[in-house]
């Protein structure tokens, strides 16, 4: 396992970094819009209505960027926690956390390319 | 002597063939206006306590023997003033390393990292045979120059948590020299030092906290130096798949 | 004297000849001084997991086709457990946004092969513009003001 991490590190490392680019770009507008905006009632109905989520989102540039603002964030993130997990003295655990850290990236990613291409 | 005030330097101390562990001793010195933290250590050696072992040199920041934590970071004690400090200064040996005794560390693991990354021109008497002379200009001098200014005084690895946690890491010192011998256009090593780059404890073990850069008193900016490598490092390894490997970079 | 360090931290290949003290861990390590906000930094991480598998969770309603979920999708968002924790996910992954800008210009090399990297103030007031442009972007697109 230690080793297969040690091998995957120069793919994981760049997915890391975009993966903290599109975070930073793009969730601070998801979040201002879809967490805060809508459930407060500040935007018009029809902003976030089923009818123009499903046409922006179904549109082929749409289901790309879906795909990479879920995707690329998750391994960014899986990369930070197990990371800091090593800094609170977990190395020796790293083999297997580190592991999952990934596999949930990839469970995620993987359930992010099935979300889009079903929209 | 009128004029001169007295701090309280609370010292680490530790004998192996007495001492369980280490253990703090207060000493009491009057200090000069001008004096740095080695000046008090060695007023502590010749006139209070002469059991007192700690490393020290050139007393001008070059030759990287007195490396201590100083209220809790990191300094070249030669380097550090007084003045900086209130009435009790502690002095502490860098955190991270074994310690031998009072204030002097185990260095041998840091020499044991420096040596794992080959540091050295690899290829120069072949490629000088084949090439004749090397003739390397400004701009390719100043991609590595700044990281040949290391002293090895190591407080970059009393900085790092990686260190801390991770006892196989590289380091800071020692992957700032290895990439020193990659941007060095003379070098035709850096396939080899790369393979040792993404190997255990390797440069993507660094999670870029950049207290090495903060702490470092020559500013050789390892934490940049370690950035720039994971990412030609990953050129490196996607290019292998692409450029067949002979020694060639 | 600070918090013990791993036993092998620093360890040489070879013993010396004497019986040495463990290492200490740095004294600010962790939660004081530059540790906090870097340790700060990495926790955000989870953060950014929560958060993409929240949008990745709107997605898959989306992908039910049925107007009544979405809805009621939408409106399960108004609890105040929700606003409190998009409020602050907002504000975090926005600093850790910024500091991530601080520190990327440090991982560019001035040269990859013939492509030149742009000066560090260039580079930087370049991805905070970028910030700016992208948040507004999202947020309009989203909010209805295009598209």
């Amino acid at each position: 396992m230690k080793t297969l991490l040690l091998r995957l590190e120069p793919v994981i490392w760049p997915l890391f970094g975009a993966g903290m680019m599109v975070a930073a770009l793009a969730y601070p507008g998801w979040l201002l819009v879809v967490g805060l905006a809508e459930p407060l009632g500040v935007l018009s109905p029809a902003a976030l209505s089923y009818e123009r989520a499903l046409g922006l989102a179904a549109h082929p540039i749409g289901r790309l960027v879906l795909l990479l603002v879920i995707a690329l964030p998750l391994w960014g993130g899986a990369h930070h926690v197990r990371h800091v997990a090593i800094d609170f003295g977990g190395i020796a655990r790293d083999a297997w956390f580190g592991s999952l850290c990934y596999a949930v990236a990839l469970a995620g990613s993987v359930l992010a390319a099935l979300a889009v291409v079903r929209l | 002597m009128s004029g001169r005030e007295t701090k309280t330097f609370v010292v680490t101390r530790f004998d192996p063939d007495r001492d369980e562990a280490p253990r703090t001793e207060r000493y009491e010195v009057p200090v000069r206006d001008d004096w740095k933290v080695l000046d008090a250590l060695n007023y502590i050696k010749d006139e209070i306590d002469p059991t007192l072992s700690h490393r020290w040199s050139c007393r001008m920041a070059v030759c990287g023997s007195c490396g201590m934590q100083v209220n809790g970071e990191p300094k070249l004690t030669c380097k550090t003033a007084l003045r900086e400090y209130g009435s009790t200064v502690e002095v502490a040996p860098l955190a991270n390393f074994p310690v031998v005794r009072d204030l002097v560390i185990e260095m041998e693991g840091f020499l044991d990292k420096l040596q794992a990354v080959r540091p050295w021109i690899i290829e120069a008497k072949d490629a000088a045979r084949r090439e004749g002379t090397h003739r390397q200009s400004p701009e390719e001098l100043e991609a590595f120059k700044k990281f040949s200014m290391c002293i090895n005084c190591m407080l970059c690895y009393a900085a790092c948590p990686v260190v801390a946690n991770e006892p196989d890491f590289l380091g800071p010192a020692a992957i700032a020299l290895g990439h020193r011998y990659n941007q060095d256009s003379r070098d035709h090593g850096a396939g080899e030092r790369n393979q040792v780059f993404r190997g255990e404890g390797g440069v993507f073990a660094c999670s870029f906290a950049n207290e090495c850069t903060e702490v470092c008193p020559k500013h050789v900016d390892p934490g940049y130096a370690i950035q720039e490598a994971k990412l030609l490092n990953v050129i490196d390894w996607a290019t292998s798949f692409v450029v067949p490997r002979g020694k060639a970079r | 004297m600070s918090a013990r360090a791993r036993i092998d931290s620093m360890r040489p290949k070879r013993p010396g000849s004497t019986r040495t003290a463990p290492p200490r861990m740095p004294d600010l390590y962790p939660t004081r001084g530059r540790y906090l906000p870097y340790i700060a930094f990495g926790s955000v991480g989870l953060l950014l997991m929560l958060v993409g598998f929240g949008i990745l969770r709107s997605v898959w309603v989306l992908g039910e086709h049925d107007p009544a979920a979405w809805r009621a999708h939408l409106s399960a968002y108004r609890h105040p457990a929700y606003i409190v924790f998009h409020l602050f996910a907002m504000l975090a992954i926005g600093w850790f946004g910024l500091r991530f800008f601080r520190l990327f210009p440090k991982t560019q090399p001035p040269k990859i092969g013939p492509l030149r990297s742009p000066p560090e103030p260039v580079l930087l007031a370049g991805l905070r513009t970028a910030f700016v442009i992208a948040t507004a972007l999202v947020a309009a697109v989203l909010g209805g003001a295009i598209g």
